[in-house]
């Protein structure tokens, strides 16, 4: 490379201001897509651990309705490589709070559903999920679940305590997610039910509910132990001509604590976790009935630990062709679901979600690209003279190319480096930055209550600045070719004679 | 002298232009040879091709006929990067309009022939000697004082000042100078005639100088005449 080349492009990045502005978009694109990106990529992979903590790993669903659950838990525990599996029953119900009002002070009840907020967002409504909670905790992080209801709501300012149902030394009691004795005791007091005089005498018949945290918007003055009645409609019989029959049934429930699963908003919002048994009873599947059938909708899967993706699809299919011989002549298809599909609607919003800011970075790259484009056009269409007295002197048309490619990649180069000088600091400091800004001047950049998130998540790759920042030069040097290539043309002996 | 080639010679040079659908021809056969040490005057009607001639000899553009030969061998169908070194090494320009980059200071516009044969590191490990030859240059042609003024810091004779020692820095054998002393009062005219021709005789130049001035054509060697594209005399 001739000596010129890269003393002129200095030269003439030093004096044209122009460039400064190339500079301040290329930094700015730069900055964009660190800071917008290191977030995306912390908020995403910390949804994706939040939902992945919501959901066992493999769960069998598209159980025809009267599906029992031994036969299924001996086909599907055969497998080597499934370590345990649980039973899960979901229905749809509506919870009804027995309230003391102020009127309760001179022994008066008063039934309320729920608080309906006028937002649309919270009722009455609940999925039930019954669960075994003998069983579930090997397939899902039940206890981690009841220490983050209550995390969730110390955030907005209550103060409750971890659930204490999983803890019951009693397997009945615990099968039951009963609260204790004294507690249940206490509510109905409270409540005005009719109860024993005295503690001692009491013995809790109440099975306990637990309510995902989003729904203390509902229940704010809920206490454990206090008494919620679940009610249920089904169509368990038909009549004699035939047809179905609806039954509802309803019955008290203990508010036994607060979960939060990870997932809010497609899962603590929404369902109600239930012992399974009281909610088979509430279908009209008696326990003690020896006709009767232990009714589950899905089975929760644990497979093995360290499977690769490969087995685990693997699996998925092999459970599934196993078990659907067991479900009768004409039933649909069964299928296995791995965590990802049981949240595919969830995370698919989320990566489409990324995706459309990646394609807005994009365009703020090629902005800033263009921007390049047209200083350099411009400089060259300025230079033409240079352009002239440069070959005269003896400059190839190389050379002379080169200076304005050397000009957009010293542009790049040092738009690149304050972009991710000022990106790295960003990220670094986005949550004193957000604090600062929310305290000082009541902005923030980002909902974190929306998210229900302590802190803004970022995760800066260092390949991730290392592309961009050779993505950004690479795209500056592609964009210069054209005005370079057509200074390198360009007829010295018109360019000379150039007014 | 005789015996050795020409450091310069146009052989049937022809040049022709298209404008549109017409083919104007500008030169027309010229026959020109220049030896070393030697001052030619290059006089001519305005519009007789003088320029155009001048700058097929600098390999700045291809004839359209005829050879240019540098010592001897022929150098104007050599490919665009080949040209650009022998015109660095072989040719000095003078311009009537100076010709010097605005941004630069004249040390700098100076110093830019140094760097056109020179990759960046060569021009490192030598900038010393770069910047003292400019130097010593600059204060042959009387800017001791003026290293770091920009051109519009100049008066036209400095700025003309500043061209010569660009042109000679580099060492060429020729310098094909297009009426340097065209846009410069009489007085300051001579002063930079006198200026190069004293640095011609010093190192043997070979000298074409474009000119509408009798007076001067008449202190060269030889006084080459054209009209429509030839040589007349
Ligand atoms: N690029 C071009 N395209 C078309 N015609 C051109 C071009 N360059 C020069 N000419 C024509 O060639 C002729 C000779 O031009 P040239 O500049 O060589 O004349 P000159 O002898 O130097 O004149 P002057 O004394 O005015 O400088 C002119 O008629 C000019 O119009
Ligand atoms: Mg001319």
């Amino acid at each position: 490379m001739q000596a010129f080349s890269p003393f002129l492009a200095l030269r003439y990045l030093l004096i044209r201001r122009i460039n400064l502005l190339s500079m301040f978009g290329v930094a700015f694109a730069v900055w964009a897509m660190l800071v917008v990106d290191g977030v995306f990529t912390g908020f995403v992979s910390d949804i994706k651990a939040n939902v992945r903590d919501s959901a066992p790993a493999l769960l069998l669903t598209g159980l025809p309705h009267d599906t029992g659950y031994e036969q299924l838990r001996e086909t599907l525990e055969r497998d080597q490589d499934v370590v345990t599996t649980a039973p899960r029953l979901r229905h749809h119900g509506l919870l009804q709070a027995t309230m003391r009002s102020a009127l309760g002070a001179r022994g008066q009840r008063l039934q309320v559903s729920s608080e309906l907020e006028f937002d649309h967002s919270d009722n009455g409504f609940a999925l039930l999920l019954g669960i075994d909670p003998l069983r579930e905790p090997d397939v899902v992080p039940l206890a981690g679940w009841l220490r983050r209801g209550p995390a969730e709501l110390r955030r907005y300012g209550y103060q409750p305590e971890p659930s204490p149902v999983l803890d019951d030394p009693d397997p009945t009691r615990r099968a039951l997610l009963q609260v204790p004795d004294e507690v249940e005791w206490r509510a109905r007091r409270r409540a005005g039910l009719p109860t024993e005089r005295e503690l001692a005498d009491f013995r809790a018949v109440w099975p306990g509910v637990l309510l995902g945290w989003p729904r203390i918007r509902s229940f704010r003055w809920l206490q454990e132990g206090d008494p919620l009645d679940l009610l249920v409609a089904a169509f368990p019989t038909t009549d004699a001509a035939g047809d179905a029959v609806l039954r509802t049934d309803s019955r008290p429930f203990a508010f036994a604590g607060w979960f939060g699963s990870g997932n809010r908003r497609m899962f603590d919002e929404t369902t109600v976790l239930v012992p399974i048994e009281t909610l088979r009873t509430l279908l009209g599947h008696d326990i003690h009935d020896l006709e009767s059938i232990d009714l589950v909708t899905d089975v929760a899967i644990r497979p093995r630990d360290g499977l690769s993706d490969a087995a685990i699809a693997a699996l998925q299919t092999r459970l599934a062709a196993a078990v659907q011989p067991l479900l009768g002549d004409g039933a649909l298809p069964c299928v296995v679901y791995d965590w990802q599909q049981q949240n595919s609607v969830f995370l698919s919003a989320v990566e489409l979600e990324q995706s459309m800011m990646e394609i807005v970075l994009f365009v703020v790259m090629l902005v800033s690209a263009f921007v390049i484009y047209a200083t350099m056009h411009m400089m060259v269409v300025q230079k033409v003279k240079d352009i002239g007295i440069l070959a005269a002197v003896g400059a190839s048309p190389g050379g002379i190319g080169r200076v304005f490619l050397l000009c957009a990649l010293a542009v790049a180069m040092i738009g690149a480096a304050l972009g991710t000088a000022a990106g790295w600091l960003c990220t670094t400091y986005l949550n004193e930055i957000d604090d600062f800004m929310r305290e000082h001047l009541g902005a923030e950049l980002f909902p974190r209550n929306l998210f229900d998130l302590d802190r803004i998540p970022c995760h800066l790759a260092p390949s991730w600045i290392v592309t961009v920042a050779v993505a950004a030069c690479g795209l500056a040097l592609l964009v210069a070719l054209v005005p370079a290539r057509r200074a390198a043309r360009m007829n010295p002996v018109l360019a000379l004679s150039y007014e | 002298m005789s015996t050795s080639p020409p450091v310069l010679a146009a052989e049937g040079v022809e040049k022709h232009f298209r404008l549109g659908r017409r083919d104007i021809p500008v030169l027309r056969g010229v026959d020109l040879q220049i030896h070393a040490g030697e001052k030619v005057a290059l006089l001519g009607a305005s519009g007789a091709g003088k320029s155009t001639l001048l700058h097929l000899l600098g390999l700045l553009d291809k004839p359209s006929g005829g050879r240019v030969l540098y010592d001897g061998a022929p150098v104007h169908d050599l490919p665009v990067a080949e040209r650009a070194r022998l015109r660095h090494q072989q040719v000095g320009f003078v311009f009537q309009f100076y010709h010097l980059i605005p941004e630069l200071t004249a040390l700098q516009n100076v110093l830019l022939a140094r760097m056109m044969a020179t990759s960046v590191l060569g021009y490192w490990g030598q900038r010393k000697q770069a910047r003292a030859a400019a130097k010593a240059l600059l204060e042959q042609v009387g800017l001791g004082d003026r290293l770091h003024h920009r051109p519009a810091e100049l008066s036209g004779g400095e700025r003309q000042r500043v061209a010569i020692a660009r042109a000679l820095l580099a060492e060429p054998k020729v310098v094909l100078a297009d009426e340097p002393t065209g846009n410069l009062d009489s007085t300051t005219a001579k002063g930079v005639v006198d200026l190069m021709f004293s640095i011609q005789q010093e190192r043997g130049l070979a000298f074409l100088l474009v000119t509408h001035d009798e007076g001067l054509a008449g202190r060269c060697d030889r006084v080459v005449r054209m009209r429509d594209g030839v040589v007349v005399a």
